[in-house]
């Protein structure tokens, strides 16, 4: 068991995501970055499905019920077992008493806690992620507070000789400030101007403060739309189309001078023209990154998006097959 | 008999296909994409993990390492050509009842709250509803908003959320308002709003755009399963449904919110069968037909 002392900023149970009820409104969730979350579930020799704690610039002071095996991956974040430093991105024992605490993040957004066997919370719907919006899912549908205790699984099988794994430093994220995120274009794109375009591409575009799990907002630029008469049902703005099913990583304008990147806990359609999707392995960096931080968009063909996905994966595959050689 | 466009589709980074179905809303072109994504369903087709039918085009989200996005969308585009025939369709759905209390005190709170986001800040959400189609009576423009039910054309935005889009009325007489300039921050759950030509009734607290015109005595999502109607679900929406607004006193607004709190409370619905072709065929008289009684 998980004994929350603290809950820290926003601290929330999240796992892979939810599928097959996005037609009802109910968006994916799951881990934000999904690639800290997977490596902090390989090393431990977890299923990747298996639940972990998300934590948000400020993570949770926690005391461990039983013994198990833990990995802190994500956002760089200074944490400590009772007072010893505790490393990231490696497996570390940790004992029935024990507590875990940290300093605010310094680099990065969210950090990732995953244990031996996962946090047990019930599945709702296919998933153990949580969704704030609904309250559904993870613990009570909520973010974790104080004296909320979570149940955790017993350590798998072999899960102590996991212990020492380490991260080689090569797949370890730098969360740079400026970022380049990969777009595929399209959706209603044909709505602004080919000048709006230019300018989307050619400008350098600033994550807003008003931003977090649903969305990113960007300033920074202007873009303009072409002039239409606006569709039959769909309101009078030229920013407005019949409303529609948006897909994660939708790049929304919904006037001039701003863009919005859908995210996991995503409003799961609206009236709002859309130039185009990030990719979902960006999607990551996205949710790494903090207001003010910098970035481009880079329009790229769906075939470029399915390799820099496959890239990724392997990177990921050969991430696990060096864990298995260690120890 | 069901004129519309060629279907455009586009790709939504390396997990979504996109479908266009028309620019312009109608009931035909839900009814077209009702019936893709009923072929799609029954397809079961392995690495397709979400089918979502929305207004008027529909979005699958498929797992690329086991579907080619190329492959994926030629197999669209021929379910799209040669299975949306909406004649060929017969809903099993339900007739729904929303009893609704219009220009309401919470939704007048709403509109002053928030007035700063709005083009005319003067009015209330309700007046400028009738202003903007052209109504100066009260009960003319609720009379004229809920004579006819909603076909749910679309469920998102945040849970539970139905998009509603009146039958059988000519596009002239289907009422519409613009959205808010920048969307409120808050609004009230159970509120009932209009934006372009849809109603929506909102589920839960949370941010909106929509013209706040009256308020629903009853939850289209049931977080805590109280009410046995939702007891599966949740949510009350299903695309296809028909939702009927039925205007109430503040009195009977009382008494049905009371009775959801203590877990009492019972939709009034009513099942059907319901044929867009004969829909398209007969339009209004029809769906006089299938509300008698109701």
């Amino acid at each position: 068991m998980l004994r929350i002392r603290e809950g820290g900023l926003w601290t929330t149970v999240q796992d892979m995501g939810r599928q097959g009820y996005y037609h009802l409104g109910l968006p994916p969730s799951g881990a934000a970055d999904k690639y800290s979350f997977i490596i902090g579930n390989l090393l431990l020799g977890n299923p990747v499905e298996c639940a972990g704690l998300e934590m948000t610039l400020l993570g949770p002071v926690i005391e461990f019920g039983k013994k198990t095996s833990i990995a802190l991956t994500g956002a760089s974040v200074q944490a400590f077992i009772n007072n010893r430093p505790l490393p990231m991105w490696e497996v570390v024992a940790v004992d029935e008493g024990d507590v875990l605490s940290f300093r605010f993040c310094k680099k990065g957004v969210k950090s990732y806690l995953c244990v031996s066997g996962g946090i047990q919370v019930p599945e709702v719907l296919g998933s153990r992620s949580t969704y704030v919006l609904s309250r559904l899912g993870g613990h009570e549908g909520r973010k974790l507070g104080v004296g909320d205790e979570l149940m955790i699984g017993e350590p798998l099988p072999g899960a102590f000789k996991q212990i020492g794994k380490r991260v080689p430093v090569e797949f370890i994220p730098e969360w740079n400030d400026a970022k380049n995120l990969r777009v595929v274009m399209g959706i209603s794109g044909n709505r602004i101007s080919d000048e709006g375009i230019k300018t989307f591409l050619d400008s350098e575009w600033i994550v807003s403060a008003e931003s977090d799990r649903v969305a990113y907002r960007y300033m920074g630029s202007s873009i303009s739309f072409e002039e239409h008469a606006p569709p039959f049902g769909a309101g009078s703005s030229s920013s407005n189309v019949v409303d529609f099913a948006y897909p994660i990583g939708a790049l929304m304008v919904p006037n001039e001078g701003e863009v919005i990147v859908l995210l996991n806990d995503a409003t799961s359609g609206g009236g709002f023209v859309t130039i185009g999707t990030v990719i979902s392995p960006d999607l990551d960096l996205i949710a790494q990154s903090r207001p003010m931080t910098r970035c481009r968009f880079l329009t790229i063909t769906v075939d470029q998006a399915i390799q820099a996905r496959m890239e990724r994966k392997k990177q990921l595959m050969r991430l696990d097959e060096i864990l298995k050689e260690q120890g | 008999m069901f004129t519309l466009p060629e279907t455009r589709f586009d790709f939504g980074g390396d997990e979504y296909i996109y479908a266009e179905i028309s620019r312009d809303m109608s009931a035909e072109s839900n009814f077209k994409a009702l019936a893709i994504v009923n072929e799609l369903r029954e397809r079961n087709i392995p690495g397709i993990v979400d089918i979502v039918p929305s207004n008027a085009s529909y979005l699958v989200r498929y797992n690329p390492e086991i579907l080619s996005p190329r492959d994926l969308l030629d197999y669209l585009k021929e379910i799209d050509i040669t299975k949306s025939d909406p004649a060929q369709l017969n809903l099993s759905i339900r007739m729904v009842e929303i009893p609704t209390w219009y220009d309401d005190p919470i939704s007048r709170q709403y509109s002053e709250r928030f007035k700063n986001r709005h083009q005319e800040p003067g009015l209330s959400n309700f007046e400028f509803a009738m202003k903007a189609n052209g109504f100066t009576d009260k009960e003319a423009f609720i009379e004229a908003h809920s004579r006819m039910p909603n076909l749910i054309t679309m469920v998102g935005f945040l849970p539970g959320t139905a998009w509603g889009f009146p039958l059988g009325l000519a596009p002239g007489e289907i009422i519409q308002t613009p959205k808010y300039l920048s969307p409120r921050t808050h609004t009230p759950r159970q509120g009932v709003g209009i934006g372009g030509a849809f109603t929506v009734v909102y589920p839960v607290n949370g941010t909106g755009s929509y013209q706040l015109i009256g308020m629903s005595a009853v939850p289209v999502y049931d977080a805590d399963k109280r009410l046995i109607d939702l007891e599966d679900a949740y949510f009350l929406a299903r695309p296809g449904d028909l939702w009927k607004h039925r205007p109430i006193d503040e009195q009977e607004y009382n008494r049905i919110v009371a009775e959801v709190e203590q877990g009492t409370y019972r939709y009034h619905m009513k099942q059907i069968d319901f044929s867009p072709q004969e829909y398209v065929m007969k339009g209004k008289a029809y769906i006089q037909e299938l509300m008698e009684g109701f």
